[in-house]
């Protein structure tokens, strides 16, 4: 099957190329990238003028909860939605039911996916035997069988032991170790940020030092062990220190923020009325956390963005504050989220760190051999994502491809959407046509 | 004046001219309470569904009396135990009070936001909080606001020393909002533990010496001490507790000789209020009951009945 796609704005997956580019994608490969590029009988030829052409965005971290609770979502439902959002590869949670503890649940994930026709799904697996965080899971073979990343997420490793020795024991297979930084000690019953929204609202306040505490933590052993450790969905200006600090002395440590982190704050739960759209663990913050969130951004502190897209069955999601689940499902429009702030923030960084947080930020993260989806040149994988940046669209959860009909988005209209989206050379999601833009 | 609120769901954004309009129709309204033929047609034709959750005898039937004498329709729904997994969601049941063709419903509930949520729900009925978890309790707040203003006139200036488990307590977040907005001085004193993170956000500050807290104070305002509190570890003892916060005849010397000692009730004798401090002449306690239908009878007027063609 050959693509060529012409006249596009080029980002690389680290520069934005001046003028325009073409791309010419053959077999699911990249075949050329240059000015003016002619092929023969193309099947498909689109006009990008005065479109980003990205590599495919990556996101580190997204519940599809399959196996066991399709009622929220499943992996088709949510690789679609991934699709629909301009993510080429998604790295599901494996706080499934039963969990991605093991091979055989690992290969169901990526044989699962491959029937999907959306993103590329790429399973994480657990840290410890069945989430119970007490002894290591057989991470050898779920990295054999395609894991690439492993996490307890939904829960942080509450034994230091436990997770010193993960690291030690993960460090030769490639995939990282991936931290959900909480101190439930600290955050028991706890539901909106320990300030502002706690106070007025009298839910129990989640302080951010129990967020930070594992984070010095968790950097520690890093340092300790000499083996990376990824910090997921940091919300807090005080854990942007943490992790800046331990950057600068030397720990190998990584992190991602959400774009509802990035978006939103704790004075929208209050001024909503309360309302469940907003209830996410880790809870949404003050402004002055998310300014240290852009900070982090600017300065290169962040990693990546990951959307912790966490879906919820309307039973379970539409329910007075207290009583409702936790979690925002973003998907479909993290990326027009993102770049709306940024515009809204104006411009605090280059557009093109604002994407490789998306795509070269995310894909270092990942094992070696996935690392090349970062990035734009002849010889990779076709990945890739074209960004309309000035296409302004109402987020409307009802046409949503995603299970989940709740989101503190809907109803917003945001600027800078993705039209297409493209896994190892084949179109998934294409809006072309409709902004204006054809074959 | 203009009425501009539909729902009573928290006084957040209530300012004092809409404060002062409700205590003068309370005025009115408990000079009505001693009348030999307590009914006012002002809801006549109009149905109150009391949606209470939790259980509460107290304001419960204060709200029913207040709706009764003003000649409302009473049904009252009491759902013992949590709604989640059980029975009805609250979605549903708010499709049913609208079925029902509820003017009005009164909703006291465990969870926070749960009048909120109600309130969004619902195209037609008003929406009156009778609690929602530990977040508001905005009518308790208004009555004293009422029985405080009934008793020592223009609230501007006075100081008013709110002492208990704040943390905790949806009256007393409805209170500091309430009394601040008036323009008194609200101060808070107990366990450090017990305290909001960002009181003064709420219009108050925190006194760690409760003896400095009611110091030249014009009212006392003792909040109930839950047992489940010091269980959870986040005070030693209630012993303690009642040694150091505890209202008693000496720590009232140091308030106003005339201070008002108020309560939301149900009172702990012993604990957070002493007895002959709860019984003594400057309590307000049971004022603060008859305060309480008076001024729900008047809420309910402004929101619901107003002027009549």
């Amino acid at each position: 099957m050959k693509l060529l796609l012409k006249n596009a704005i080029l980002f690389d997956g680290k520069t934005i190329h001046s003028g325009k580019t073409d791309v010419l994608v053959q077999d699911g490969i990249v075949v050329e990238v240059g000015e003016v590029l002619h092929a023969d009988s193309p099947d498909i030829v689109h006009d990008l003028t005065g479109l980003i052409l990205s590599p495919g965005f990556i996101d580190l971290h997204c519940h599809l909860r399959d196996p066991g609770q399709e009622w929220r979502e499943d992996l088709i439902t949510g690789s679609r939605a991934g699709a629909a959002g301009g993510f080429s590869t998604l790295v599901c949670m494996p706080n499934t039911d039963p969990p991605v503890d093991n091979a055989a649940l690992v290969r169901y994930i990526l044989e699962k996916g491959e029937e999907c026709e959306g993103a590329r799904v790429l399973p994480s697996g657990c840290i410890s035997k069945d989430r119970n965080g007490k002894t290591l899971a057989e991470m050898g073979k779920m990295a054999l069988a395609g894991a690439v990343l492993f996490t307890d997420d939904g829960s942080p490793v509450v034994d230091s032991n436990l997770l010193r020795l993960a690291l030690q024991y993960s460090s030769k297979l490639g995939s990282r170790i991936m931290e959900h930084p909480e101190d439930r000690s600290l955050t028991n019953g706890a539901q909106v940020n320990d300030g502002i929204c706690s106070t007025f609202s009298g839910l129990k306040g989640w302080p951010t030092s129990a967020e930070a505490s594992d984070i010095f933590r968790g950097a520690s052993l890093s340092l300790d062990t000499g083996v990376p450790i990824h910090f997921t969905h940091v919300s807090a200006a005080e854990s942007i220190s943490a992790v800046r600090m331990a950057k600068a002395s030397g720990c190998p440590v990584t992190c991602d923020v959400t774009p509802h982190h990035l978006c939103l704050d704790e004075n929208m739960v209050i001024e909503s009325g309360y309302d469940s759209v907003f209830k996410v663990n880790p809870p949404l913050r003050s402004v002055f956390d998310s300014d240290a969130l852009w900070q982090g951004i600017i300065d290169g502190t962040v990693d990546a963005i990951a959307t912790d897209h966490a879906p919820y069955h309307l039973d379970e999601k539409d329910l007075p504050f207290q009583e409702s689940s936790f979690g925002i499902a973003s998907l479909e429009c993290a990326c027009a989220a993102v770049i709306s702030e940024w515009e809204r923030r104006q411009e605090p960084c280059s557009l093109e760190r604002l994407l490789s947080l998306f795509t070269s930020g995310p894909a270092s993260i990942l094992p070696r051999k996935w690392e090349e989806l970062g990035s734009i040149s002849p010889g990779r994988s076709a990945d890739l994502t074209v960004i309309n940046l000035s296409l302004m669209r109402v987020v409307d959860v009802d046409k949503w491809k995603s299970k989940a009909r709740l989101s503190p988005w809907d109803g917003r209209e945001l600027r800078g959407w993705p039209v297409m989206t493209v896994v190892g050379g084949k179109v998934v999601c294409s809006q072309l046509d409709e902004s204006g833009v054809g074959e | 004046m203009e009425w501009k609120h539909r729902h009573v769901l928290d006084l957040d954004t209530w300012q004092k001219p809409e404060l002062l309009h409700i205590l003068e129709q309370a005025r009115s309204m408990d000079e009505f309470l001693d009348r030999p033929i307590k009914k006012v047609p002002a809801l006549r034709g109009k149905l109150v569904v009391n949606l209470f959750f939790e259980a509460s005898t107290r304001t419960r039937v204060s709200f029913e009396l207040a709706e009764k004498f003003l000649s409302a329709d009473v049904v009252n729904w009491s759902v013992s135990g949590s709604s989640v997994g059980k029975g009805e969601t609250l979605r549903d049941t708010a499709w049913t009070l609208e079925a029902m063709g509820a003017d009005a419903v009164v909703i006291r509930h465990g969870a926070v936001g749960a009048a909120d949520y109600l309130a969004r729900k619902l195209k037609k009925s008003v929406v009156f909080n009778g609690g929602d978890g530990a977040h508001a309790h905005p009518t308790q707040a208004l009555l004293d606001l009422y029985t405080a203003w009934k008793n020592i006139g223009s609230l501007e200036g006075k100081k008013i020393a709110l002492i208990g488990d704040v943390l905790h307590s949806r009256v007393a977040r409805s209170d500091i909002i309430a009394f601040s907005r008036m323009g008194s001085r609200v101060v808070l004193s107990g366990p450090a533990t017990l305290m909001p993170k960002r009181v003064e956000a709420l219009g108050a500050m925190y006194e760690g010496d409760p003896r400095a807290a009611v110091s030249d104070a014009d009212i006392i305002y003792l909040l109930r001490i839950q047992r489940e509190r010091q269980e959870q570890g986040m005070f030693p003892s209630l012993d303690e507790y009642h040694q150091f916060y505890g209202a008693n005849s000496e720590l009232l010397q140091h308030a106003k000789h005339n201070a008002l000692v108020m309560h939301p009730g149900p009172i702990n004798r012993g604990v957070e209020i002493a007895s002959d401090v709860a019984d003594g002449s400057q309590s307000m306690i049971l004022g603060q009951v008859r305060s309480g239908v008076a001024l729900r009878m008047a809420l309910l007027y402004v929101c619901l009945g107003g002027v009549r063609q």
